[in-house]
């Protein structure tokens, strides 16, 4: 994050709804603004340095795969005493014996002028058909826990700030402590073995496997998904927590509160108006940078409940050193990153007055 | 040898023309091996190795029968698939020339129409097709000998390239020694008849016959598939017809892709409309056969088979802590099969360099390694017999029993827990005194990921009682292979996580390509200990040739044994692949090919 | 009955090492039109007893005993939701440090507006034109286009007098003002003080001002009450407090100011020794470890606050007559200075 505060300015920033005079006019007079203003200047830059890191994360993970022992492709699939002519034909079928600038240089081809990015080794498949028709799946999965994480996390983080050694922030700061050790992998194990509606205790909800399209059947979407959902959001919701509590306890210290409550008002619009506030703009970077990451695919979540998601096809693929897969999956991953980094950049000027490029 | 299925969710063994050997490497820690450990130190007494009687007829017909699996086949395209999962799929959907007999590893007609003939000189084989077998849509034509020689032709091309073509029809007569880039005719395949193929051989080849089962011999539509060919990597998988009685759902233009097909998801069967069961000892009980993929948790998996949710495991077995718990219910314990995999583990040393080139020196190590320890890190006794030399027990009278079976045992220890005092007495004899090497380290190159780096470990610290100061290089178990024991040049002192499956049941499969020096390769090389030893080649070499089968049998049980007693490599496992059924289906499965659930006679109760 | 009386006040707070007692029975009282001064170091409790009065200090581990009544109401034993409509309204507040004070991340126009609207059911336009004219009162240059200005975008003498009319907006009664001018500048001090001071004879209104600071109080203040550890020591009328103090630590604080003549940055004259903890206040009169009139009895015994002329109570055991001719050595000593 380069996002650089006046020097005064402590980092803490605020939400959009809190703002004053941002009705639909003036936001788009801001945006207008900020359109021909330094920010669209600094979008540019960002957007292309962030083509510039695409660029270099393709090249290290060619790098990466190449100088590090891992699995020749070609001899995997030359197959059993196979003669070294037809592992150098193979080779040579795939493009394996060019240069590797030139490998390197025919890969950027396909992706800039066909959004090509090659097929599987394996089975022949379009990468890139792969990767399209796993994003939704992807996209449903993290979208769903998302929303899920910031509905617990915010409203428990601030209820636990605001009754500190409370009954309530007791039981959810411990909870919270349990839901970030619980590795994804165990907790969904757990959750099946009690909910699922074929291996579960209490025939509940639809098992691993049972993903399927939105278009397909939403309501079957929705239920398969709901376990997953709250077992990927368990630990980012405790995290959540966590930090609005911690956040907001500080800001509540603070001489603007007082103010705030010198003025008269409730103690409600005190805490969301003035403090929340103040204390969710860290929480808002985090959440962007979390979910571009899990958009480039939750493994473990994808794994135990056999979601056909972008994560499980990144494992896949490093399994069976297969380049053209591992490449697009970590292409796609390092393109959330940057995308949603850039989006949070945006977002803070937004949302802190006090930033600007 | 085809490539092992992963056992505990984890990595197979051999060399892996298929990529995907090892799958579930995520469930590594979840618990198996811990828990495993324990178990293994109590034998479970219902262990039985009997297959479930082969089903004649069907119990019900139609259904949908669903079978779990962690990962993908390794290739889709029947003619590049090599791998004991791929063939749960190629099995009912491509009918090659032969087949197993049910459940049992004998081979009977399939396309054929009965069994080849074998000329005296043993270098013409000729096989006659069964009429009226017919393609999938959008094929839809008869089955012609034509395409019986196109599907060989393709497997030599660079863009098929299938892995065991080179190993047994390059004796046909014109197959090519460099591989060409797309499919060329074979001149020593000929089609005097739309129904008759004739093989003209170099030499004679004893398991030619027995290749003729494997699916490269799966006929392909050359009219079809040419085009599909023809491209750097063969697309015709994505694309291919069926002549069995399901095939992979597809759309009217022919294609798999997103369809039946969605790799790393599902592989889904339909009934193939022109299939003529009259031509078929398949049943084909269901109208619908679901491989779903990515359950790469095999709790979960095992969990859903007892729950009815599915019906048998594809590519991964049940974890140890499941096993037991099976085997503990009267009931449950009924739907579970124990198959031996036909296959061994072992440990290479490499003679072609010391320590090891001394034969006094790997007898000891043979002596010093505990193999019960080393069984315990991949599950103890449910994962199988520990192994005293290559054959398994599998192969019964087809050189199991001409070996010695159970009582041969080069090196026997109490309890296999390895003899130190033996070992130390064959180190004086190889020259140490104190019966301690004091040599340079030696290498190792072994999984990072248990059970195999598990037991390259406990075969360290056994090498150490005899002062052999081993160094592990960790890396992935194909990486393991692609890049080291696979290759002379690099290769290590020991290898100690490779294995090997047999293609079929011929004992060669077993012996040959792993010991006989003339199979030594640059790369790709499946002769781990580098063994090179002029009267056991010579004798090898004429075995291939014995086309007599008790012969042949007899000859290859006493290489067998003469090969253990080299100790260029030490077998400790002959390993079980369990396979677990759900309630709701009359079991039925492979014994040739590990034991795989098979679709083609499985019924609905 | 005065406006604002504060009656026998004790605010104590429990933390981690023991019971914090920063007010220890407090009484005063403010008129209309008056300005009362409380001074005293950093942690003698005037704060704490500024912003009781505002029920500030009603936090889970403090013990507020007393009584704040205004107008013959006490506002201690009201609930928040009731003291509420006071705030702001009644009694308005400005606190030290205007950077902090003000929302960092709200335009100030609007969180004037919000104090207004937060009383009074006007429309948001109506409110903002009451926001600019506040602005405009206060002397801020271009009121229209400063309502749309970010605190971060103003000069600290330009964000206190936004406070100032935050404060002001609602005409309330009582303005409090704790430390107004501390974190500013000299000359900006002077017009802060000087805009108070106009507001206050424009509207009158009381107000309580808190500063460590005796130039402020000689500028503004008609009363001033002197605190230390919690108490108040000395209270009288401006002119008696600074012109003939009878306790040693208003002594102690005047000598302490600097003098015109001295260089900027000379040495001053500080009282010795440390404020007190308010944790293990010193016993009998907290002042004797740093008095250096302190005799046998002072460490026994705490001394009441008794009177010693009109309107003038002090609380020390040296007798009157004692007090009176150290206190004419000391002013005679800074003859020629001048406070403030």
């Amino acid at each position: 994050m380069s996002a650089s505060a006046e020097p005064q300015a402590a980092p803490r920033h605020s939400l959009p709804e809190g703002g004053p005079a941002h009705g639909p006019a003036a936001f788009l007079a801001l945006l207008l603004g900020v359109l021909g203003s330094s920010m669209s200047r600094y979008i540019a830059r960002r957007v292309g340095w962030g083509i510039f890191l695409l660029f270099v994360v393709s090249a290290l993970t060619f790098l990466i795969f190449y100088v590090f022992p891992s699995a020749d492709p070609a001899a995997l699939r030359a197959g059993r005493q196979a003669n070294p002519q037809l592992i150098a034909q193979i080779r040579h079928a795939l493009g394996l014996d060019d240069p590797l600038y030139e490998q390197y240089w025919i890969y950027l081809k396909g992706i800039f002028l066909h959004f090509n990015l090659g097929y599987s080794y394996q089975n022949n498949v379009s990468v890139t058909s792969q990767i399209l028709t796993r994003l939704p799946v992807t996209i449903s999965l993290t979208v769903g826990a998302f929303v899920v994480w910031i509905a617990i996390g915010i409203p428990l983080g601030i209820l636990s700030a605001i009754r500190r050694h409370s009954t309530v922030d007791r039981s959810t700061m411990g909870l919270a402590l349990l839901a970030i050790s619980a590795p994804v992998y165990w907790l969904g194990l757990i959750v099946l073995l009690l909910f699922a509606d074929d291996i579960g205790k209490v025939h509940l909800l639809p098992g691993a496997g049972s993903y399927v399209p939105i278009t397909h059947d939403p309501t079957q979407w929705f239920l398969s998904l709901l376990m997953p959902w709250f077992v990927l959001a368990a630990s980012f919701a405790a995290i959540y927590a966590r930090m609005v509590r911690g956040n907001l306890i500080e800001v509540m210290g603070e001489d603007y509160i007082r103010t705030a409550r010198a003025k008269g008002l409730s103690e409600r619009r005190v805490i969301l108006r003035h403090g929340v506030r103040a204390a969710i703009t860290p929480v808002v970077t985090l959440a962007g940078l979390d979910l571009g990451i899990l958009l480039g695919g939750a493994v473990l979540t994808e794994t135990v409940f056999n979601i056909p998601g972008i994560g499980r096809y990144a494992y896949d693929s490093i399994v069976n050193s297969d380049l053209p897969a591992i490449q697009g999956t970590v292409l796609f991953g390092a393109f959330f990153i940057i995308v949603m980094n850039i989006v949070v950049d945006v977002l803070y000027a937004f949302l802190d007055p006090r930033v600007r490029y | 040898m085809k490539t092992f299925r992963p056992r505990d969710g984890r990595v197979g063994v051999g060399m892996g023309a298929a990529a995907l050997l090892s799958l579930a490497v995520l469930a590594a820690g979840c618990g198996s091996s811990s828990s495993s450990t324990a178990e293994g130190t109590s034998t479970p007494s219902n262990i039985s190795t009997a297959p479930p009687p082969t089903p004649v007829s069907c119990e019900t017909k139609g259904g949908t029968l669903k079978i779990l699996s962690a990962g993908d086949v390794d290739h889709i395209d029947p003619g590049e698939a090599y791998y004991s999962f791929s063939y749960e799929i190629t099995r009912p959907t491509q009918r090659a020339l032969l087949a197993p007999k049910g459940n049992s590893t004998e081979l009977e007609p399939d396309l054929a129409a009965s069994m080849p003939t074998v000329s005296k000189d043993g270098k013409t084989v000729t096989v006659t097709l069964k009429p009226g077998v017919r393609f999938s849509p959008p094929v839809n034509r008869e089955v012609t000998s034509a395409d019986v020689k196109y599907a060989i032709e393709r497997g030599f091309a660079t863009s098929v390239a299938n892995g065991y073509a080179g190993a047994y029809f390059s004796v046909i007569e014109g197959a090519p020694k460099t591989p060409p880039q797309y499919p060329v005719p074979i001149s020593g395949i000929e089609t005097p008849g739309p129904h008759t193929i004739v093989f003209h051989l170099v030499r004679p080849e004893a398991v030619f016959v027995s290749a003729l089962s494997l699916p490269l011999t799966a006929p392909v539509p050359e009219d079809y598939a040419k085009p599909f060919d023809d491209q750097a990597v063969s697309s015709y998988g994505l694309h291919q017809v069926a002549s069995g009685p399901y095939m992979i759902k597809n759309n009217a233009s022919g294609s798999i892709n997103g369809v039946g097909y969605k790799p790393g998801q599902l592989i889904e069967l339909v009934r193939n409309p022109n299939w003529n069961a009259s031509t078929d000892r398949r049943l084909a009980c269901a109208d619908d056969v679901r491989f779903q993929e990515g359950y790469q948790d095999p709790t979960v998996m095992a969990k859903t088979i007892l729950s009815g949710a599915a019906d048998a495991n594809g590519d991964t077995p049940p974890p140890p802590a499941e096993l037991k718990s099976i085997l503990s219910s009267s009931t449950q314990s009924k739907q579970l099969f124990f198959t031996p995999t036909g296959g061994s583990r072992y440990v290479a040393l490499n003679t072609s360099k010391a320590p090891f080139d001394n034969l006094d020196v790997r007898k000891a190590v043979a002596y010093v390694l505990d193999r019960n320890a080393m069984r315990l890190t991949r599950g103890g006794p449910v994962d199988g017999a520990i192994a005293t030399h290559f054959i398994d027990p599998s192969f019964g009278n087809q050189g199991f029993d001409q070996s010695g079976g159970t009582s041969f045992d080069p090196f026997p220890s109490p309890g296999f827990a390895g003899d130190v005092t033996k070992a130390k007495e064959l180190m004086k004899a190889a020259g140490y005194a104190n019966g301690m090497y004091t040599g340079p380290q030696v290498t190792m190159v072994a999984d990072n990921t248990p059970p195999g780096s598990d037991t390259a470990k406990v075969i360290a610290a056994d090498l150490a009682k005899i002062g052999i100061d081993a160094k592990i290089i960790s890396v992935t178990h194909s990486t393991m292979y692609t890049k080291y024991c696979n290759v002379p040049k690099n290769e290590p002192n020991v290898c100690p996580n490779v294995g090997w499956l047999p293609d079929f049941h011929e004992p060669q499969t077993i012996i040959d390509p792993t010991f006989n020096g003339k199979n030594i390769l640059p790369s790709n090389n499946s002769n781990w200990p580098l063994l090179n030893d002029p009267t056991l080649n010579a004798a090898m070499d004429r075995a291939e040739k014995t086309l007599d089968p008790q012969t042949r049998y007899e000859q290859w049980g006493k290489l067998d044994d003469q090969v253990a007693e080299t100790a260029a490599a030490v077998p400790w496992l002959w390993e079980n692949f369990p396979t677990l059924f759900s309630s709701r289906v009359v079991p039925a499965l492979m014994v040739d090919n590990e034991g795989a659930p098979d679709v083609s006679y499985m019924s609905v109760k | 009955m005065a406006l604002l009386e504060i009656e026998d006040l004790r605010v104590r707070f429990q933390t981690r090492d023991g019971v914090v007692r920063a007010v220890e029975g407090v009484s005063l009282s403010l008129d209309r039109g008056r300005t009362l001064g409380i001074v005293g170091e950093s942690g003698s409790g005037k704060s704490v007893t500024a912003l009781t009065v505002m029920g500030l200090s009603r936090l889970p581990n403090a013990t507020v005993e007393g009584r704040v009544l205004f107008d013959g109401l006490d506002l201690l034993a009201l609930p928040l939701e009731e003291l509420a409509l006071y705030r702001g309204k009644r009694i308005g507040m400005i606190f030290q440090d205007p950077m902090s004070s003000l929302h960092p991340l709200y335009k100030v126009g609007w969180q004037i507006v919000e104090a207004i609207r937060a009383h009074e059911d006007v429309s948001k336009s109506a409110a903002r034109r009451r926001a600019r004219d506040a602005l405009a009162e206060v002397g801020i240059p271009n009121p229209s286009e400063r309502l749309d200005s970010y605190p971060h975008e103003l000069s600290g003498g330009m964000r206190q007098r936004v406070m100032i009319a935050m404060a002001l907006v609602l005409d309330p009664d009582v303005l409090i003002a704790d430390e107004p001018t501390t974190a500013l500048d000299v000359t900006v001090q002077v017009q802060i003080l000087d805009l108070v001071r106009r507001l206050q004879a424009e509207r009158g209104a009381a107000v309580l001002l808190i500063t460590h600071d005796l130039g402020v109080v000689a500028e503004t203040a008609d009363e001033v009450a002197v605190m230390y550890a919690g108490r108040v020591v000395e209270l009288g009328r401006m002119e008696t407090i600074l012109g003939a103090p009878e306790h040693p630590y208003t002594w102690g604080l005047i000598e302490s100011l600097p003098r015109l003549g001295d260089a900027r940055g000379a040495r001053l004259h500080p009282i010795a020794g440390q404020p007190p903890s308010l944790i293990h206040v010193p016993s009998g009169c907290p002042f004797h470890p740093r008095c250096p009139h302190a005799f046998a009895v002072c460490p026994e015994v705490e001394p009441p606050l008794l009177p010693s002329g009109p309107g003038h109570v002090v609380a020390c055991h040296l007798a009157p007559a004692a007090r009176r001719r150290i206190g004419l050595a000391l002013r005679s000593a800074a003859t020629g200075g001048s406070v403030g």
